[in-house]
């Protein structure tokens, strides 16, 4: 069953043509005209109860747009969306009531209250239970780890430690949903891999269904199991992690070290095969990149051996991180004219 | 009822936000009377050297002032937020509204008080008691719940205004030059009675504006001056049921607009 249904959504913003030049700002004031910017152009997909989606994209993609969408915050020029059953602009407080939202760049918390008052204020506005509510903050204190600063006003928080109790706020009223924009954005290794675990354990404990964008790869590599990949507001790739780096980087890298031999070390001529290329090459060290469905690894090896002698080897599958890259790059190239 | 309970407890976390910075706190309730204060001084100038202003004694027109001072009181206590208005909405502030089960108007205003405008509410009730009894109201039951009712209702009016006006942010980003042009036109003529304005700016202040629905036509009933009105005295009869209808127009509005949000950054 599809918890979240978008078909065919599109958001344009509309901005008031600018002029420039003597009395351009006059001009700007009264005219008429409008040039229309669409942030989300035709996005389609459906997310079923209980996934972990990356919503993956360069900046400007159209990710946050969708977010506020479905959260209820924009309204979108054309196309259907159904969140749980609701439209979320129409119902809004209904829907806002089964979903938690964590901004990256805003804390929901109150500013310059203790922590321990916003999730109080949590607990009320989303009419949680008592005792429920009590379990709970237990519960996330501890996974958290927020003891030590509950009584510490929000704006005295680190980072960390802010985004910690704006997870906590989120999940207070075990809402089905929960979508995070950029959560680890800024923050230092523990704190990122804290979250992760966090979001892991929400998703499997809870059965919640999540969507996250973000910009670091190693969320999306350690907690996706799917991904949504969009760019200038169209769908680009959906589908499992695995099969995004089949589609768009299907090669892989054998690292080979190589033995000097007699002092000497082998040119790259050495290793001009079909279907295999010089990645990189760091002295005696050598990244090849080949194509399995051209020449299989061990082919690719045993030819390797018999031309030189080597002291280690290595198969690498693409990073998800080099796939996007890749990715970005070709658009770029395509955009430059 | 939950709703009120949730909004409640919302107004006393704005309150202990704000006694977070103490010594603002203290400051604004004292800028808050001054300037109340000062603003009557005006008309009290004026008086003492021409006594009447249209025919109204010292006394009535403190009445008036009284009046209308109370009304802005009760309305900009509880809605100062609404200065915020194009800002929440610039920087897409105004997102975290939308996504909590709560009307956004009401997380709105409960998400600060302005508690310097105690100083318009105290210094209002001060004055219109005083007032009063200079003015020579008669004040039987029905006349106090008129003057109840009128001070909501005047309020209400005034909240109609500056809502309507922080519907505009939603589309067009700034509206604060609109928003302090009505503060200071209430200001500076709400505290006369009208007739000593043209017709033309009667009718304006009345059916375009309902300004005149605020003190003005409630003062007159109040001090028994219904015949020198350019309007029927029913229609001043009814100047609380103005300020609802106009109030809850206003909100409709801002609610419709409200679709218009664009949020920031994409």
């Amino acid at each position: 069953m599809p918890i979240i249904t978008a078909d065919n959504l599109v958001k344009e913003f509309r901005l008031p043509k600018r002029y420039g030049g003597p009395l351009g700002g006059l001009r700007t004031l009264f005219t008429p005209a409008y040039t229309v910017k669409r942030a989300v152009d035709g996005v389609s997909f459906t997310v079923d109860e209980g996934e972990l989606v990356g919503y993956l994209g360069p900046n400007g993609a159209g990710k946050s747009t969708t977010i506020k969408m479905l959260t209820g915050i924009l309204v979108p020029t054309s196309g259907m969306l159904e969140v749980a059953g609701l439209v979320p602009w129409e119902r809004r407080e209904e829907n806002a009531l089964r979903i938690g939202v964590v901004f990256g760049q805003r804390s929901q918390l109150w500013w310059d209250l203790p922590l321990i008052d916003s999730l109080r204020l949590v607990g009320k506005l989303y009419r949680v239970p008592a005792e429920r509510y009590r379990r709970n903050l237990d519960r996330f204190t501890e996974l958290l780890g927020l003891g030590a600063f509950l009584q510490t006003p929000v704006r005295q928080l680190s980072l960390g430690q802010r985004m910690r109790g704006d997870l906590a706020a989120a999940m207070l009223y075990e809402p089905p949903l929960l979508y995070l924009d950029e959560p680890t954005v800024g923050l230092d290794v523990l704190a990122k891999e804290r979250m992760r675990s966090f979001i892991a354990e929400v998703n499997r404990e809870h059965g919640t269904t999540i969507i996250l964008t973000t910009h670091d790869l190693a969320d999306v590599e350690k907690l996706c199991r799917r991904i949504i990949f969009i760019d200038q507001g169209k769908v680009l790739y959906d589908g499992p992690v695995q099969r995004l780096k089949e589609q768009f980087a299907p090669w892989r890298e054998l690292v080979v070290q190589l033995v000097p031999d007699g002092g000497e070390l082998p040119p790259d001529e050495l290793f001009d095969l079909p279907g295999v290329e010089v990645a990189r090459r760091e002295g005696a060290k050598v990244w090849l990149r080949f194509d399995p469905k051209l020449i299989p690894a061990p082919r690719l090896i045993a030819q390797v051996t018999a031309r030189c002698p080597v002291s280690d080897l290595a198969i690498v599958e693409p990073e998800l991180a080099g796939v996007v890259r890749g990715i970005y790059a070709e658009r770029e190239a395509a955009l430059t004219p | 009822m939950a709703t009120a309970g949730i909004c409640w407890d919302l107004a006393k976390a704005a309150l202990r936000a704000q006694m977070e910075y103490r010594a603002n706190f203290l400051v604004g309730i004292l800028a808050g009377v001054v300037w109340q204060v000062t603003g009557f001084f005006t008309i009290w100038v004026i008086l003492s050297r021409f006594h009447s202003i249209g025919g109204w004694t010292l006394g009535e027109i403190a009445f008036l002032y009284g009046l209308r001072l109370t009304a802005h009181g009760l309305w900009v206590v509880p809605f100062a937020r609404l200065i915020d208005m194009d800002y929440m909405v610039r920087e897409g502030e105004f997102d975290r509204f939308l996504i909590r089960p709560l009307n956004p108007m009401l997380q709105i205003i409960t998400s600060r008080l302005r508690i310097a405008a105690l100083g318009d509410l105290v210094g209002g009730v001060v004055l219109l008691s005083a007032a009063s009894a200079k003015a020579g109201v008669d004040w039987s039951p029905v006349a106090l719940v008129y003057l109840i009712l009128v001070l909501i209702g005047g309020a209400l009016a005034e909240a109609a205004l500056q809502i309507g006006c922080a519907a505009l942010s939603f589309r067009f980003l700034d509206t604060g030059g609109l928003r302090f042009l009505i503060d200071d036109a209430f200001n500076k003529f709400g505290g006369y009675p009208l007739k000593i304005f043209s017709g033309g700016m009667q009718f304006f202040l009345t059916w375009i504006v309902p300004m005149a629905f605020v003190a003005y036509l409630p003062a007159a009933v109040l001090l028994g001056r219904t015949g020198e009105l350019r309007v029927s005295p029913v229609v001043a009869y009814l100047a609380p049921l103005v300020g609802l209808i106009w109030f809850v127009a206003a909100w409709r509005i801002w609610s419709w607009q409200s679709r218009n949000y664009q949020s920031s950054g994409h």
